[in-house]
């Protein structure tokens, strides 16, 4: 007698070899056999025609905050992603002092688009270290989690505000070795730092303050436990991504632990920089290095409206400081001046004809109706202004809750991306789930895959797809019996329809506590979604039982690994 | 990175302790005077020299260059 049992479907298995026709039978927490099964079971999913595979790994997301009111990481679930990797680009909440706590509450709203609110309404702040924290979102964890320490996080456990203001002291390097031991043995999966991001008052975060003795000496404690090491590299540069791959590798080879650096964008303005970049990978691989680029599968899109500090002006100053610092009043009166809006119109001028491209695409005023769905370009045309202009007299008109959606502004030429997709030295990844919320949908990036490049162009095979979502991205992060349906093996499986298979539509939803907002989508095509053989999520009953895991977890929870035959 | 199976690319330094524009051009570019050599490399790592800069009072302040830096010591290679 078995507890669950998948019948009649396609296994692709995350191997990348060919699909067959097979059931799956799971009893308590395993596969238990792949075959015809005669026996039944409590429960049965009934698969024909459809694709059962290993659930899907997310390895650069920011749930942390989120994993605290949704054990499910909504609606990542519902895609077939079974694990995700929270704690990316230096920043984690654990551990967090209490005197810590509005600083990176300060961050994560700079960074991650994590409203103040959310915090103070969905957060019950009752952990400090790095195992406090992992106690507390395990209440109801409906997803796989396999979070990163955060180096900021660390600097600023060990540093206090002399975080942000130089670098450590061999005894402060040596605290945060030990710090970082700590959170490794209460089950961190690695170490993420970044050389990119802000803070709340757009200074360097602390992890930009670190030498390279610093680093070294972190990375010298993932040596230790075989762990990963994630940066941000200046990823708009070619050069600069390359020179911080190169550290990667010297860490990589030096301590060897496998290093990810994320993300590695398409750029449509310099076609030359991702093979030059990639180049460089190979080139590091040959040597023993492992530095795995992470690119996304879906274009950038970037959705904003005036109310919130966009990441689409950042590039511009005086915009940005307005939106970032400016409350609704002060944002309000800036643009309905005519001489402050003659400047930052002007001021944006050259943008290589964003503006006119950009969709307007909600509005709360019964006047603007008729322009939602149009470009700047037409509903400038119609007013007799320019498109900036457009802009700015609407966000004020509407109190600025007009949303605009500048789409495929990048990472969107099919024939490079999918080159990188099926490059055996990519990893997949970057989705940022959770995070960004207020600029576009993290979520479906696997429905896309599968619907654009694997069925739509025809340009990947599934089997591919599915390993490198899986199986590959299990090995990569060193992550036991999970990637690959094999008798044995941690039962998380997805189940969908390879003809349906899909993102839904960009819709802006308020379900962030404290009446917060953002950006998601729906899944298509997924019918069933098991954790740790349980049934997760299913199209027909939504979410359902909750036995998400930590991983790797505390030592005591790690699974044994059997030898092979 | 010097290993013979690595192809050239462009050389870079990280900042030493105190590490100013001068000090480094002082230090990786002595051909040159020392307002040259500081002239280059900001022109060489506008992602440092165009950072906003430290409030006052920081000990940041008047100084860009973070301790993590990448700090290019030649300009931009042709293109192959």
């Amino acid at each position: 007698m078995y507890d669950l049992i998948i019948r009649n479907g396609t296994v692709v298995d995350g191997s990348g070899l060919p699909g067959y026709q097979a059931d799956v039978a799971v009893k308590g927490n395993r596969i238990a056999k792949i075959g015809k099964i005669a026996e039944t079971a409590d429960k049965e999913v009934d698969a024909s025609g459809k694709i059962v595979a290993p659930g899907f790994i997310d390895p650069h997301t920011h749930f942390d905050a989120q994993l605290l009111w949704d054990g499910a990481a909504k609606p990542a679930l519902s895609h077939g992603v079974t694990t995700i990797v929270p704690g990316n680009c230096s920043l984690s909440l654990a551990p967090l002092k209490a005197d810590h706590r509005m600083r990176l509450v300060g961050m994560f709203n700079q960074i991650e688009e994590m409203p103040y609110k959310a915090f103070r309404e969905g957060v019950v702040w009752d952990w400090e270290t790095f195992s406090e924290y992992i106690t507390r979102i395990r209440k109801g964890l409906a997803i796989n989690v396999a979070p990163l320490v955060g180096h900021s996080v660390i600097r600023l456990w060990v540093m206090n505000d002399a975080a942000t203001e130089r670098t450590a002291t061999d005894a402060e390097i040596a605290e945060m070795q030990d710090v970082l031991r700590e959170c490794l043995d209460a089950g961190a999966a690695g170490l993420s730092t970044s050389y990119v991001d802000m803070d709340e008052t757009l200074q360097p975060v602390p992890s930009r303050y670190a030498d390279a003795r610093e680093v070294e000496a972190l990375a010298a404690v993932l040596g230790e436990y075989g762990r990963m090491l994630q940066i941000v590299p200046e990823f708009y540069d070619p050069d600069l991504t390359i020179a911080r791959l190169d550290q990667l590798a010297e860490l990589s080879i030096k301590y060897q632990i496998p290093t990810t650096f994320s993300p590695l964008f398409v750029n449509s303005d310099n076609v030359d920089a991702v093979d030059r970049v990639m180049n460089r990978v190979d080139e590091q691989f040959t040597r023993g290095a492992r530095v795995w680029p992470q690119v996304q599968t879906r274009p950038i899109d970037i959705s904003f409206s005036f109310a919130v500090p966009s990441l689409l002006f950042i590039r511009y100053p005086n915009w940005y400081r307005i939106m970032r610092f400016g409350t609704p009043e002060e944002i309000k009166a800036h643009f309905a001046d005519p001489e402050n809006r003659k400047a930052r119109a002007a001021e944006v001028a050259d943008a290589n004809g964003l503006w006119e491209k950009l969709v307007l695409r909600q509005v709360k005023t019964e006047a603007n109706q008729k322009y939602v769905g149009q470009t700047l370009a037409g509903i400038a045309a119609d007013r007799g202004v320019t498109p900036v202009e457009a802009m700015i007299d609407i966000s004020v008109e509407e109190d600025l809750e007009a949303h605009f959606l500048a789409a495929d502004m990048g990472h969107n030429d099919d024939e490079k991306v999918v080159r990188l997709l099926k490059h055996p030295r990519v990893h997949i990844g970057a989705s940022d789930g959770g995070a960004h919320i207020l600029s576009f949908s993290t979520y479906g990036d696997t429905g896309y895959l599968f619907a654009h490049f694997v069925r739509d162009l025809k340009t990947m095979r599934l089997e591919d797809a599915v390993k490198k979502i899986t199986s590959d991205t299990a090995s990569i992060w060193g992550i036991p019996e999970r990637g690959l349906l094999r008798a044995g093996y941690i039962a998380d499986i997805t189940v969908f329809d390879a003809r349906t298979v899909d993102r839904g539509v960009e819709k802006f939803v308020q379900d962030v506590p404290g009446d917060g907002s953002r950006y998601v989508r729906d899944s298509h095509g997924v019918d069933t979604v098991i954790v740790g053989g349980g049934i997760a999520w299913s199209a027909k009953g939504g979410y359902q039982e909750a036995r998400g895991a930590v991983l790797p977890g505390e030592a005591a929870d790690r699974p044994q690994l059997v030898a092979a035959e | 990175m010097t290993d013979a199976n690595l192809s050239v690319v462009r050389k870079f330094i990280r900042p030493q302790s105190g590490d100013s524009w001068a000090t480094i051009a002082e230090r990786e570019l002595p051909k040159l005077k020392t307002e040259e050599g500081v002239s280059s490399l900001q022109s060489w790592n506008l992602h440092v020299y165009m950072r906003a800069p430290a409030p006052e009072g920081s000990p940041r302040a008047g100084n860009p260059i973070l301790p993590s830096d990448v700090i290019f010591i030649e300009p931009p290679m042709a293109a192959a």
